[in-house]
Parts: C-alpha cells; sequence; structure tokens
C-alpha cells in the first residue's frame, strides 16, 4: 500500500501551464457560474465545452481517470440530479412554475401530496448536471497534471505567507512518509494478531479497534515533528523572507489563458447583471420536442 | 504542553500543521480500502479524531490547515480533484476545536476530555454545516437536500469516531509528552 501521485508528465498544452494559471483558471470558472448564478443553458455549455476541451487536452489515460469519473458520475446524475428532476428545487424559483407542462404524475389518493414531474424540472435537472461537470472537470485534472513538488512555489507566488506555503510543501513530502509508517505499523500489528481486514463486533468496537493503528503513526508523527521544528529554528526559519528553490514564471500563453478566465467571469456577470441575459429558463424547442 | 498563544503562526504551527495535514490525507486515503459498513449514507473516517486531536493539542491555525491541506491531498491522491468548499469546511471543523487548546492543560484530565470532544463536535457541526451549505451555491442542491443528504450524514459518522477515538488519542499524547518533557 504505496502513496502513489497521480501526476506524470505528459507532453501536453495543460501542463506547460503555470500551475498558478490553472488555480486562477479554476477559480474564474466557478465564479463565474456561481457568483452571478449562471442558469441559462446557452451560456451553461458554452463554458461546459470549454471545460471538457481543457479535459480532453490533458490527455488523461483512462485507466487513471475512471474510477473517479465513476463516483463523481455518481454523485452528479443520482444525487444533484435526481434531486434537481425530482424535487425541482435548489435553482432560481422559476423552476417551480406551476405552468410548466406536466410529464409524470404519481399522487397520493385524495390528496395533493405526492410527486411530479414537469418539463421545467426535467430541464433544470439536466441544467444542473452541466453547469456541476463544468466545475468539476477542470478540478478532476488538478492531481493528474500538476507536479505535487511545486504546489508549495505555486502558493508561495500567488502571495501565500512563506508559514502557509512552506505548510503546503511540507504536507506533501510527509504524505508518503506517513503512508509508509502506516503500513509498516499495520504488518506489525498483524504480526501480533491483529485482524484489520475483519474488524468484529458492533460499530462502536470496530472504530474502537481502529486504535491500535491510528495511535502509534500520530504519536510518532508527534515526535518527529518536534526534530522538524529544531531544524527549522536551527536555519531562523520565520525571522526573514525565504527564497525558494524553485521560481514560476509566466509565458505569454499563461497570460492568454488568464485573460481568457477573467474575460469569462466578467462576460458572466455583464450578461446577468448588465442586460438580465443567465436566467433559468425552458427553450420552446424542449417543450415542442416533448409535449408537440 | 501548551505555552503558545491560541493564534500565534511560527515554525510549531508551521510543522505540526503540515504533519497533521499529510496525516490526516493518508488516514483518509487508507480507510478507503477499510470502509467501516454504516447505515444508509453515513460515512465513517476515523482521519476526522486525528484532525480534532490536531487542533486541541496545536490550537487553530494547525487544526485549519491540517484540515484544508489534508482534505485537499486525500481528494488528490485519490484522484478526485480539488472541492474549495469541502476543503474549507474540512479546515473549520479543525479550526474550532483549536479555540479550547488554551483550556487543555491536561490531556488526562477527563473533564478536559470531555471538554475536547465537546469542542471537536462544535467543529464538526459548522465545518460540515460551511461545506454543505455552500453546496447550495456550487451544486446548486436546495436546503433540505443540504441538511438531509449532506450535513446529517456527515455530521453523525463524524461525531461518533471523534467521541471513541479523541479520548484515546488524549490519553496517549498525555504519556508521549511527558516522555519528551515539553
Amino acid at each position: 500500500m504505496l502513496v502513489t501521485w497521480k501526476y506524470r508528465p505528459r507532453n501536453t498544452f495543460i501542463q506547460s501551464l503555470d500551475p498558478r494559471t490553472r488555480f486562477i483558471l479554476l477559480a474564474c470558472i466557478i465564479f463565474a457560474l456561481t457568483i452571478p448564478e449562471i442558469w441559462d443553458y446557452r451560456i451553461l455549455i458554452s463554458l461546459f465545452l470549454f471545460s471538457l476541451t481543457q479535459f480532453l487536452m490533458a490527455r488523461i489515460e483512462w485507466k487513471d481517470i475512471r474510477r473517479p469519473l465513476f463516483f463523481i458520475s455518481i454523485l452528479v446524475f443520482f444525487i444533484i440530479g435526481l434531486n434537481g428532476l425530482l424535487s425541482g428545487r435548489g435553482g432560481p424559483s422559476s423552476v417551480a412554475d406551476p405552468n410548466s407542462p406536466i410529464l409524470f404524475q404519481a399522487l397520493i389518493p385524495g390528496t395533493t401530496w405526492g410527486l411530479t414531474v414537469t418539463i421545467s424540472k426535467l430541464w433544470f435537472a439536466m441544467n444542473q448536471v452541466i453547469r456541476i461537470l463544468s466545475m468539476a472537470l477542470p478540478a478532476i485534472l488538478i492531481p493528474y497534471t500538476i507536479d505535487p513538488n511545486i504546489y508549495g512555489t505555486a502558493f508561495k507566488q500567488l502571495r501565500a505567507s512563506d508559514q502557509v506555503a512552506f505548510t503546503m510543501d511540507l504536507a506533501f513530502r510527509f504524505l508518503p512518509t506517513f503512508a509508509r509508517d502506516l503500513t509498516i505499523t499495520m504488518d506489525a500489528q498483524r504480526a501480533r494478531g491483529y485482524e484489520m481486514d475483519k474488524l468484529k463486533g458492533g460499530l462502536i468496537a470496530k472504530i474502537r479497534k481502529l486504535a491500535p493503528l491510528i495511535i502509534p503513526v500520530t504519536m510518532q508523527s508527534t515526535v518527529t515533528g518536534e526534530e522538524v521544528i529544531d531544524a527549522m529554528d536551527l536555519r531562523a526559519f520565520g525571522t526573514a523572507p525565504r527564497t525558494w528553490l524553485k521560481n514560476l514564471k509566466y509565458a505569454p500563453r499563461d497570460y492568454f489563458v488568464i485573460g481568457l478566465g477573467v474575460a469569462i467571469f466578467i462576460t458572466c456577470c455583464v450578461l446577468k447583471w448588465g442586460f438580465g441575459i443567465g436566467g433559468f429558463f425552458v427553450p420552446d424547442f424542449f417543450t415542442n420536442a416533448l409535449v408537440g | 504542553m501548551n505555552n503558545n498563544s491560541t493564534w500565534e503562526f511560527g515554525t510549531r504551527q508551521v510543522v505540526y500543521g503540515a504533519i497533521g495535514a499529510a496525516l490526516y490525507g493518508a488516514l483518509s486515503w487508507a480507510t478507503n480500502f477499510f470502509p467501516l459498513p454504516a447505515a444508509g449514507n453515513i460515512t465513517f473516517r476515523p482521519a476526522v479524531a486525528v484532525l480534532i486531536f490536531f487542533g486541541v493539542a496545536y490550537g487553530p491555525i494547525v487544526g485549519l490547515l491540517a484540515g484544508f491541506i489534508g482534505n485537499t491531498l486525500g481528494d488528490m491522491i485519490s484522484g478526485f480533484g480539488f472541492y474549495w468548499n469541502w476543503s474549507l469546511g474540512n479546515g473549520l471543523m479543525g479550526m474550532v476545536p483549536g479555540l479550547v487548546m488554551a483550556a487543555i492543560t491536561d490531556f488526562k484530565d477527563r473533564s478536559q476530555i470531555i471538554k475536547a470532544v465537546g469542542w471537536g463536535a462544535l467543529g464538526i457541526a459548522v465545518g460540515m454545516l460551511f461545506a454543505s451549505l455552500t453546496e447550495m451555491f456550487v451544486g446548486g442542491i436546495d436546503l433540505s437536500t443540504a441538511l438531509v443528504g449532506y450535513f446529517t450524514p456527515a455530521f453523525i459518522g463524524n461525531l461518533v469516531v471523534t467521541a471513541i477515538l479523541l479520548p484515546i488519542l488524549m490519553i496517549a499524547f498525555a504519556g508521549v509528552a511527558a516522555r519528551r518533557g515539553r
């Protein structure tokens, strides 16, 4: 059981971008959809295609990406999509339009309670799935396409303090060590008869039985911490601004991509607040296709 | 054990923030291989007890960093990407119990352990509520789905784990700290 980073060097445009550019672009897409509350399918589809293009350009192997995509698909389609389809809540109030044609209805006899699926709710559910995927696809790419060794530098050059950037950098370095400690501890406990795979008893007993695994690793880490603090104090950490071994520099393509991200955000804000475009509505072609 | 001011952000907080984050990430990832069965969609993450412990032992800054970065790391090594609102929610879950750090002077004392578990519960409530409610803006879900589908399972699962494992961690830490002499 070894921690393996998902990152692999690939000769792609996406990986040639500065990591800061990638974070800024992701933030622009999320803000463009959430701050002006965009639900217009024309804008949603445009942004979805933009995110999908990034995803395909990253050229991540299917065997690497299929598992997370499977879990995210379940979340998006079943939890969020079905919620939108059945309840129609969570979006703008126009989703619950009482005049929207009914597609399916199952009421408790003698009452007005039950399940009502309208055209409006169906369209909203589809929009909601596209909206989430537009934000999730660029986020999924990050661990696969950014070298774990440059997160600290990237955050430092995004104007984070030395402390925050160093915490990030150290965490990435400690992670494989602690994962290895966990494996060693598990093997040692198994040699003493500890059965990790077959935890018996009730729920509380099962959780308590994880203690022989968690406690030694956690306590050892606190001891390691004191040694690292001593080493950093001896090097006068925190007394003056630090220099960093790696230095990231924006290339023209980074300015172009950041400009594109900012333009997307500003366009969404201007469309929504300046021209009233971007709100939820059911297009006529969709209604006509379903009810004629 | 706790002779630092609550909001100090020096070498100690940097190192323990990083260690807490790495542990939280590694344990979250490792326990994916040994899921604890539970009712409905409630899942148990034993790593949460470690996060709360780091908050209680080393303060709110350490809890915030350990939760935020640790959740990000756990998601990244599982290949799930980056979800800022859940990472920030986990950060709050570690930060709030850190507010009690100055009041915890004896990690073996029963009343102080109960106090730590209580603040841990508050942290879980604040952190998971933040993550669930922000999902309304990010995911477009409604309030009842946020509370029933997201917050309640996360809160119950994390609370059970914390109530069981945090006292054990605190008692073990008291022994380690006494041997270390600082």
